[in-house]
């Protein structure tokens, strides 16, 4: 295998300047570096970091060294080490003069040999180590570096910018090997493998990607799930009192007990069931938390989690947080519906848990009372567990919400999980739980208490008094929502997207395709840059990507006002091609 | 069903504490068990939060002001300087940034050091990371770093070493002194580890001592995270912001962590950590000289009732107790006795211990009282122990 058909940069700027004098050199100017892993930077080619992570090949998911995409262009480290095909970017490299004053200090282990340049193609390095498979971008970066030195030694240093590059373990020391014939030096490498293999499924999320262009571009924000308007004030006089009357301290790691009750009546009058406040009820920071807290809490390592995709994607990292295997069962346009043939050639006896969302983000479909129950049958019969995501339960406009929990011999064997934010437009309070029965319960508390130990105790007085809100608060707000729907609808259509129909939550999915652009994300950055939307493309919530490029989402969790700004630029500046 | 729980939660138990705290509740006893303050927190910091409610700062959000008053923080007190950019993580209070960091770092079968006594919240976190907790025991009656054993502590598989010298985690109130914490960072750099730190009680230290952290000493702070939070200092346990601070890297692996766990700190709270982290220099002394007070009043009150308080704490809340010399009671029954008698309520020594490491009689023979209580409370208590203890 020839090295010199392979360069490898990992670094962070910092690391390097302070950490060089721990590689033994030769000679003076005898520095190279490695990067693995800006594979999907470099071939798209374009300008949009989120574009280039999309519209190139992938490393395939089941790699050991599952790779993301760099930060924000204006990242220092990046700008230094980002090598693409585009014109645009410079490479620097730390400076030559740098590089000489590096002395000799510390001792080889091994004798050193002048090792050679490495640079071009890496993805030949890649092939080789068996990572990735169809990586079809290849690029030269010989005439980068051609204005430093030609014979370099190796820093071998890894290091991660500031978001979301992580190696495994397996990865680096499958490159460590490569390059130890060549002088590596070992111990920088070793000093900088301290990230855990289970990020190697995190990525940066598309959301902060969009905002971070949308703020470039002054574009109105439909893409992010939470409302630029307020919560209500009862609400929040509610936690400006429990302040005031000092309920600042720790509340019971289960939550306070005039909440657990107020989520004990609510969900009796939404199901009919009467559960226990003490014992199958916890109040957790958000959904999110619910979340995190049943999955570390129930699922074993190994275990298989059936998902439906496209899945809000923190499910996804989540699981690969418990170590669990993912399988993905599509929901289709137009109406989304659950194969239920796919569902059963997917539950095995490995089978541990079901996750539904329901209503559901993004498709705004709510699954209906024969969907549940094939899928209660599939789970009584395989011994399999459910964990329902409700959140968006009191925005379910087309059709009645039903919880899963409610069907004949369910209850035993769901987690259902809620929260404030999205009813009560306070998604910063982080007040969410999850209703289980007490043998679940116990799994999730025990997770619960050492990821949070308890939640914001003001908020939770708060949560108390918004739960027992009358009827007519839930009416208004849905006819706020239905409003704002129609609103964002009705210009998507005029606009000439091919609008799918949304049952609930806020969101609404549609086809961009009439407007020709490749993919979801290209489609994503072209309507910020030239008509100044946001949408989130929603490849990412699919385990396959290719099954969502066709497709973005809008919300219209915002004022009239800004809806009806976004429809305006729309049916102005969009153009069917 | 039980079946369906994971492993790793049916490793661990029900807290021995919240059986005592029910017991204290039913007697209506003094709380000197729990680590939280029953006196209000200052108003200026309400006020922000109050402030931040109606002022509709209650979405998702981040607060990048929160990082910048903590990067100035650390430079002026431990001369560190970290970006405010990317080197924070604001979490769910100290308990989360924990989490969030040991779910980052340690991966299936990396061990991790604890010293004893110690609380259980970090072997729990471990465990279900898949790590695996190694206790150091520290040495009675003082609680000093035993070289030693800490050495030999070490494997191929250590990750990381925990230290919760300003934490509740540590029921001792030791502190460990600059020569100790050198011989730690040496083996951190030596074995190639991670230090983290529980940093809760930072500004809440005694005497002479000084709060250090072990980033400051040399090449530590690439291979330090340090997890702090606003409970302690600004007395709002109830709140849940806290942070995680480390090396670039490393805060953003705990970054996607924490986004997974919870996405977001409560917001408005975020808004008055500004506030508070901008308390004027007297809000610290203040806060610190109100402490020692309380602390040697309950000092006085143990000692003069037959406690054997061997160590002075230096920093936290709490005073380890050895019972009296005369008491042969275990320290579950004494503390037992203490709340149904003399309506106070403790808590036992023998949840910090673990393994065998410690001499099994030994192990039961403290008892831990809190003093962040106001001084009613703790004259109140006072009056009650001298009643009812060394008669």
């Amino acid at each position: 295998m020839d090295l010199r058909a392979t360069r490898v940069v990992i670094s962070s700027r910092d690391a390097l300047e302070k950490k060089v004098n721990h590689v033994s050199f030769t000679e003076p100017h005898r520095i190279s570096v490695f990067h693995v892993g800006l594979v999907e930077a470099a071939a798209a080619g374009s300008e949009g970091w989120a574009g280039r992570a999309r519209s190139m090949p992938r490393l395939r998911r089941d790699s050991p060294a599952y790779l993301t995409p760099p930060p924000s262009p204006n990242h220092e480290m990046l700008s230094s080490f980002c090598f693409c095909r585009s014109a645009t970017r410079r490479f620097s490299y730390p400076s030559a003069a740098r590089m000489a004053a590096v002395s000799t200090a510390s001792e080889a282990k091994e004798p050193q040999q002048p090792p050679p340049v490495l640079f071009g193609h890496y993805s030949g390095l890649m092939a080789q180590l068996g990572l990735c498979s169809n990586l079809t971008a290849q690029f030269d970066l010989s005439h980068h570096i051609s204005n430093y030195q030609p014979d370099c030694s190796f820093i071998g240093f890894l290091g991660t910018h500031s978001t979301m590059t992580y190696f495994s373990s397996k990865t680096l020391y499958a490159v460590w090997a490569l390059l130890r014939p060549y002088g590596t030096a070992w111990p920088m490498l070793k000093s900088y493998i301290t990230v855990a293999k289970r990020l190697d499924k995190f990525k940066t999320t598309i959301f902060t990607q969009m905002s971070m262009l949308a703020v470039k571009h002054g574009a109105i924000n439909l893409g992010q799930g939470f409302p630029n308007f307020d919560g209500p004030d009862f609400v929040k006089e509610a936690a400006i009192q429990a302040i005031r009357d000092g309920k600042n301290q720790y509340a019971r790691g289960c939550g306070v007990p005039d909440l657990n009750s107020a989520i004990v009546d609510r969900f009796h009058k939404d199901t009919g069931l009467h559960i226990d406040p003490e014992k199958e009820v916890t109040v957790t920071s958000g959904c999110t938390e619910a979340i995190a807290a049943a999955m570390l809490g129930l699922i074993n390592p190994g275990d298989e989690v059936i998902l439906f995709a496209p899945f809000y994607d923190s499910y996804e990292a989540t699981l690969s947080m418990a170590d669990a295997k993912i399988k993905a069962i599509t929901l289709r346009p137009p109406d989304f519906a659950v194969s239920v043939d796919e569902l059963k050639s997917a539950v095995s006896k490995n089978t541990r848990a079901i996750l539904i969302n329901t209503p559901h983000n993004p498709t705004g479909k709510m699954f209906t009372r024969a969907e549940l129950e094939q899928i209660a049958s599939l789970c009584i019969e395989n011994d399999v567990l459910v964990f329902a995501d409700e959140v968006y339960d009191k925005l379910a406009f087309e059709a009645e919400h039903i919880s899963i929990a409610s069907l004949p011999g369910m209850y035993e064997r769901t987690v259902t999980m809620n929260s404030l934010g999205k009813t009560f437009s306070l998604t910063g309070w982080k007040i969410g739980w999850a209703i289980a029965p007490p043998h679940l319960t116990w799994g999730l508390r025990q997770a619960h208490s050492f990821l949070t130990f308890s939640t914001s105790t003001p908020m939770q007085w708060a949560a108390s008094v918004a739960l027992r809100a009358p009827d007519t608060y839930y009416e208004e707000l849905k006819r706020d929502y239905l409003a704002k729907k129609a609103i964002l609808v009705e210009g998507l259509k005029a606009a000439g997207f091919i609008v799918y129909p949304s049952s609930g939550t806020y969101f609404v999915m549609v086809d961009h395709t009439p407007f020709g652009c490749e993919n979801d994300i290209d489609f994503c950055e072209y309507l910020i840059k030239e008509v100044g939307v946001v949408a989130i493309p929603t490849s990412v919530f699919y385990l396959n990507p290719e099954e969502g490029k066709n497709l973005v989402r809008f919300t219209f969790c915002k004022d009239e006002e800004t809806l009806r700004a976004a429809v305006e630029r729309m049916k102005e500046r969009l153009h069917k091609s | 069903m039980e079946a369906k729980l994971s492993k790793a939660s049916r490793a661990l138990n029900a807290s021995p504490i919240q059986e005592i705290s029910h017991l204290a509740q039913r007697c209506g006893a003094i709380n000197l068990a729990e680590g939280f303050p029953d006196f209000p927190a200052p108003p200026h910091v309400k006020h922000a939060a109050v402030a931040a409610i109606a002022a509709d700062l209650n979405q998702y959000r981040h607060v990048q002001g929160i990082c910048d008053l903590l990067a100035v923080k650390m430079k002026q007190n431990h001369v560190l300087d970290f970006d405010p950019l990317t080197d924070f993580v604001i979490c769910c209070g100290q308990s989360e940034a924990f989490a969030a960091t040991i779910l980052a770092t340690i991966d299936q079968g990396d061990e991790v050091l604890i010293f004893d006594p110690a609380y259980e919240t970090y072997e729990s976190c471990i465990i279900l990371a898949g790590g695996i907790p190694v206790y150091v025991p520290l040495d009675p009656p003082y609680w000093t770093l035993n070289v030693d054993k800490f050495m030999r502590s070490f494997t191929g598989r250590t990750k990381a070493v925990v230290l919760n010298s300003y934490s509740p985690h540590n029921p001792t109130g030791k502190v460990f002194s600059k020569e100790e914490l050198e011989v730690i960072a040496a083996a951190c750099c030596q074995m190639d580890c991670l230090a983290i730190t529980d940093e809760v009680y930072e500004y809440i230290t005694f005497d002479t001592h000084k709060h250090l952290s072990i980033a400051s000493l040399p090449m530590m702070k690439e291979r330090t995270i340090i997890t702090s939070s606003l409970s302690k200092t600004f007395s709002v346990t109830g709140w849940r912001i806290g942070w995680a601070c480390a090396p670039t890297a490393i805060a953003s692996a705990i970054r996607n962590i924490h986004i997974k766990v919870t996405d977001s700190a409560p917001a408005p709270f975020q808004e008055a950590a500004l506030a508070a982290l901008q308390s004027p220099p007297e809000y610290f002394s203040s806060l610190k000289a109100d402490y020692v007070a309380k602390r040697n009043f309950l000092i006085k009150m143990l000692s003069e009732v037959g406690f054997q308080v061997h160590n002075k704490p230096q920093g936290s809340v709490f005073i380890f107790a050895e019972l009296p010399k005369t008491c042969l009671l275990s320290d579950i029954d004494f503390v037992k006795e203490l709340i149904e008698k003399a309506g106070v309520a403790a808590v036992p020594g023998r949840g910090f211990f673990h393994g065998d490491c410690n001499d099994q009689t030994q192990q039961s023979r403290y008892v831990r009282f809190a003093f962040c209580k106001s001084n009613d409370t703790l004259s109140a208590a006072d009056q009650k122990m001298r009643s009812c203890v060394g008669k």
